[in-house]
């Protein structure tokens, strides 16, 4: 009997020690080391993507409410309508609006020491399209050819490209367009004052930043969309 | 036979429900703790089934085992040589020792009880 109470008592200290184990082994304790600031930075972050989301759903319901005042005939008009808002989201359809001119034109210094005139690497036009970018609600062209969500900038065969077609040697130009006269206002003082001026120098291209046009055109995306997963319903399905 | 199962599950109940977590660093020693526990159980229950059972041994080495395993933890991380090692391979081997024993008591007694049981049987 007295040996079964010490077995009894030595399984408690061993499964006790096994469960503290572990507790150990699998809640690493995780500290939180961000201070007040890194914090609120955080916090800001959210509030900007709930002001975000919430943009869109106005959006949203704006279109449901189009569907619902159009009933039979203008139907069709509104889905139109909507088909049109979708080709112009992706770029697909030329655009109109306030924004900016760049122009991309070798440095001084090297046509004055007569370095061949290169292309403009990949990597610095992508840091170009990231800095922009930190720009919510801007379209972009690049010599002609569209900047959109899908186009790839890469090397093609020692070629800098966007969507697959060549980026000419500089000078070229970049056009961006924003929501407003003074997003592109912010933009042009954002572009006046970054750094991204300095790696553009360092490549032995200057980029003019044009002051602010209220009526800037860029072209649409000449080719196709591949659509690989989503398919259109039968009829009446 | 329900006692001590009784009593593993009390412990490991307890030591999740007051969520105790030791500093990362000390996670080694409580490892090689519950390693000699482990053996000293099993060597605790090998001797039971060979009857040489005692209970002064058995809880002596239970408490000197965890004690010895965690100072030698301890001093091969004072002295930069990893003698925890040495106590995991040493208790690890006698872990599959004494339960290589204690599968070989009980495979003995199972066909013995049913030799009993088919002469009983076949009578």
């Amino acid at each position: 009997m007295k040996r079964k109470w010490m077995f009894t008592f030595i399984l408690l200290i061993v499964g006790f020690m096994v469960a503290v184990q572990y507790n150990t082994v699998q809640q690493p304790e995780e500290r939180d080391t961000r201070d007040l600031w890194a914090i609120r930075n955080e916090l800001a972050k959210e509030r900007k993507l709930h002001s975000e989301l919430l943009t869109e759903v106005r959006e949203l319901d704006k279109t449901i409410g189009k569907y619902n005042a159009s009933e039979g005939a203008s139907a069709g008009k509104a889905l139109a309508d909507t088909v049109h808002d979708l080709y112009g989201q992706a770029g697909m359809i030329d655009q109109t609006g306030a924004g900016i001119v760049i122009d991309v034109v070798p440095s001084e210094e090297s046509i004055a020491f007569g370095t061949p005139l290169h292309e403009v690497s990949p990597e610095l036009l992508t840091r170009f399209v990231n800095e922009v970018n930190r720009f919510k609600g801007i379209d972009m062209e690049i010599d002609g050819k569209r900047v959109t969500g899908l186009s790839a900038i890469r090397d093609i065969n020692g070629e800098t490209t966007v969507n697959g077609l060549a980026v000419s040697l500089p000078p070229f130009q970049i056009k961006i367009l924003s929501a407003d006269m003074e997003s592109s206002e912010k933009l042009y003082n954002f572009l006046q004052s970054s750094s991204i001026l300095d790696d553009f120098y360092l490549d032995d291209f200057v980029l003019e930043v044009g002051q602010p046009q209220s009526e800037v055109t860029i072209n649409g995306r000449i080719d196709k969309f591949e659509n690989h997963f989503l398919k259109e319903l039968p009829k009446g399905g | 036979m329900w006692l001590p199962i009784l009593g593993l599950i009390l412990g490991v109940s307890l030591g999740f429900l007051s969520d105790i977590q030791i500093p990362q660093e000390y996670g080694n020693y409580l490892s090689i703790a519950v390693l000699a526990a482990l053996d000293t159980l099993l060597g605790g229950i090998r001797a039971h089934l060979q009857r040489v059972y005692d209970d002064q041994v058995f809880i002596t080495g239970f408490f000197f085992n965890i004690l010895l395993a965690a100072g030698l933890a301890f001093l091969g991380v004072h002295l930069g040589v990893d003698l925890y090692l040495a106590a995991i391979f040493a208790f690890g081997v006698r872990l599959f020792q004494n339960l290589a024993v204690i599968r070989r008591v009980l495979l003995t007694k199972w066909s013995e009880y049913r030799k009993v049981s088919t002469t009983n049987t076949s009578k």
